[in-house]
């Protein structure tokens, strides 16, 4: 191996090890409870998948800024996408919901606010219509 | 046009019928992004349609959309690369290795079976409506209240008759470059042996290596490129056909009135294997051909040995190691999925293709640099552009491929745009057009004719690729999936600039078959792949024949 191979080589492990120390860190917020604590649950919503239909349970609507909150997906048929949108489109977390398994996935709001929930992932021809208008509140 | 022999006959109707394919897939593109700018723009094309479909009146927009984004890649990938490829390599490696195509007869079968089985899997979408799209994540390719059952079990038959023949092509080539008609042959045994260093590891062991083998730089790194990823693309074609399989039983089943529970297979386990299987397209035959071709055609260009090419064997071999270990990429916003997975195959092991490409575009820019003053030729200029492609498409694979980020990117127009578009069309596509440049005088001894179409089709391809692969992906970062189609105009000049991208991309692609046309005649092209009496009775010329 030639020396400008060895120093290119060098250069590659370092853009290693800097991107996945800054991307496996708490500088991005939510590996700080997805990674790195294990953090008591304050909150446990439940999101059912079923002929193209997603509903919410009841704690979705009472959910408080900071609070830990595992959301738990299930489909009684095909594979959807859980995601929460804010109002403007923009996602703030999505996770795969395989019908026969729970799906689950911890999340702490640091902001007030009304989202919607829509699915994530392909379920058939009907699929823009799995979609739930301000489904999830965020008190202060 | 000059008279051109049987293979180089076969090598251009490979090439003419995958730019055929290029181009239905590229219209059905950019038919999607007119439908997500405008939804109903398209209605009248669906009034059309329904007289022709299954199901008829009562197909809605969407169905079209799914059933056309299901066949899009099929088309693109399977149709368009796949021919290309196989045209250049049934053409390069009987020279490379100096023996002729072992099966010869099986050329034609490959042509006509991979031709067909991509049209008839593309009519099941686009007229069959079938619309589980090409990841067939269980259990949809099964609900049939979902999916139209006869499209299914028709489309599985397409894809199966397009994985098997994949195995032959791949059959082919190894017997080719294994076979005994000359005195270097060498055994399959010994062929891997070479191609992947074990003896030269058995040496550095301190054990010596079997006398009567080969010697490990003794095969071209092209033909070790090329084996190698043909082992990835082996992997790929019998996993598809396995989860092919599985539904067709399911299909057949349900045709006969005795359906199946789709509950009996697990979503998890089916996901694992198919994109183990599926992901050794994208992250194993994919590049490594892509490599062997750049080691192959840079040395050529530019008239200089392959810079480190001891190096570039180590990546190849290395590279079977990462293809194998990626998959879990796939399955990140899979909370299911063991977390160990996911970091190591989905993200480690992933960015284990940053040291092979990394490593493998260092040594082709050496080659070039070392070789100054270089000829900014036709194919040289398509190389750079591919090596550009798969440098910024990749670079946007790693950032999805993330534990951390893939949370707000998974199944986002970022996924299939910054990376997957820019690597296919910019990286993949480049190179293959680069490729028939410098086939093109080998084949038929002239070259393209016009530089400035040259000059229009690698700007505006690459250009206008690039433009409309940056909507798409702002629009992912915010917010917009990759497999919705929104009604309520939420990405609407997002998706305006991605057809205005689009259509420049295209205005390329007509500058080069203006070009080809141009250079070998409508009626040589024609007779490529129309029968030769019907073209010399239209345009009165007697084409270029196979001698």
């Amino acid at each position: 191996m030639e020396k400008s191979e060895r120093l290119w080589l060098g250069f590659l492990v370092l853009v290693f090890l800097v991107f996945n120390a800054i991307t496996l860190s708490p500088l991005v917020p939510w590996q700080s409870w997805m990674v790195w604590n294990q953090p008591a649950l304050d909150r446990e919503v439940r999101a059912e998948f079923a002929d193209y239909v997603v509903t919410l349970s009841p704690e979705a609507q009472a959910i408080r800024v900071g609070e830990y909150v595992q959301f738990v997906a299930t489909s009684s048929d095909v594979t959807y996408g859980f995601g929460i949108f804010r109002q403007d489109g923009r996602m703030i977390l999505q996770m795969q919901v395989l019908p026969g398994h729970q799906n689950r996935i911890l999340w702490r709001f640091d902001e007030p606010g009304v989202y919607d929930v829509r699915s994530t992932e392909y379920s058939g021809p009907r699929h823009p219509e799995t979609f739930l208008d301000d489904a999830i509140v965020v008190t202060g | 046009m000059a008279q051109i022999g049987w293979l180089e006959k076969w090598t251009l109707r490979f090439a003419v019928v995958g730019l055929v394919f290029l181009a239905m897939s590229g219209f059905e593109g950019t038919l999607m992004r007119t439908q997500q700018a405008a939804p109903q723009v398209l209605e009248p094309m669906e009034n059309l349609l329904a007289n022709v479909r299954a199901g008829g009146d009562e197909l809605t927009p969407t169905h079209l959309y799914y059933g056309m984004l299901t066949v899009h890649p099929i088309v693109g990938i399977y149709g368009f690369a796949y021919m290309a490829i196989m045209g250049a390599f049934y053409y390069l490696v009987p020279k490379l290795v100096g023996k002729p195509i072992k099966h010869p007869k099986l050329i034609p079968v490959n042509f006509f079976l991979q031709a067909g089985g991509v049209f008839l899997a593309w009519a099941t979408g686009f007229f069959g409506v079938f619309n589980s799209l090409y990841t067939l994540y269980w259990p949809l390719p099964v609900y049939y209240d979902r999916v139209p059952l006869v499209a299914s079990v028709v489309f599985i038959i397409a894809m199966a008759v397009v994985m098997i023949n994949i195995l032959l092509f791949g059959f082919n080539l190894f017997s080719t470059v294994l076979s005994k008609s000359n005195p270097h042959a060498i055994s399959f045994g010994q062929f891997l042996a070479s191609a992947f260093g074990i003896n030269r590891l058995r040496r550095r062991l301190g054990r010596p290596a079997p006398a009567d083998g080969p010697e490990y730089e003794d095969l071209p790194v092209f033909i070790v490129a090329v084996g190698r990823g043909s082992i990835d693309t082996a992997i790929n074609a019998f996993v598809i056909l396995s989860a092919g399989v599985l539904i067709l039983v399911y299909g057949i089943a349900a045709l006969l009135g005795r359906p199946l529970n789709p509950a009996s297979i697990d979503p998890l386990l089916y996901k694992n294997w198919f994109w183990w299987g599926l992901d050794m397209v994208a992250d194993g035959n994919v590049l490594m051909y892509t490599a062997g071709t750049w080691y192959l055609l840079v040395p050529l260009l530019v008239g200089r040995k392959l810079f480190g090419e001891s190096v570039v064997r180590t990546v190849i071999l290395f590279d079977l190691l990462v293809s194998m270990g990626v998959w879990s990429h796939h399955l990140l916003a899979d909370t299911t999925q063991p977390g160990i997975l996911q970091l190591i195959s989905g993200q480690f092991i992933t960015f284990g293709e940053m040291f092979t490409m990394g490593l493998t575009i260092f040594a082709i820019l050496m080659t070039i640099w070392l070789a100054r003053p270089v000829k900014m030729t036709a194919p040289l200029l398509f190389v750079l552009g591919s090596i550009f492609g798969f440098a910024a498409g990749g670079s946007a694979g790693l950032i999805q491929a993330n534990i951390g980020l893939n949370v707000v990117l998974h199944n986002t127009q970022w996924v299939v745009n910054p990376h997957a578009h820019v690597l296919l069309m910019v990286g993949l596509g480049n190179l293959l057009f680069g490729v028939v440049y410098a086939l093109l005088p080998m084949l038929t001894k002239l070259e393209a004719r016009s530089r400035t179409l040259i000059k229009v089709h690698f700007w505006c391809w690459t250009v206008g690729t690039m433009i409309m692969t940056t909507a798409m992906g702002t629009a992912g970062s915010q917010g917009m999936l990759r497999r919705m189609l929104y009604f309520g105009g939420e990405y609407h000049g997002y998706m305006v600039v991605a057809v205005i991208g689009a259509l420049v991309a295209a205005a390329g692609f007509v500058a080069f078959l203006a070009n080809l046309v141009y250079t070998l005649g409508l009626p040589n092209i024609l007779s490529l792949v129309l029968p030769q009496a019907w073209v010399e009775k239209r345009w009165g010329k007697a084409p270029a024949s196979a001698s």
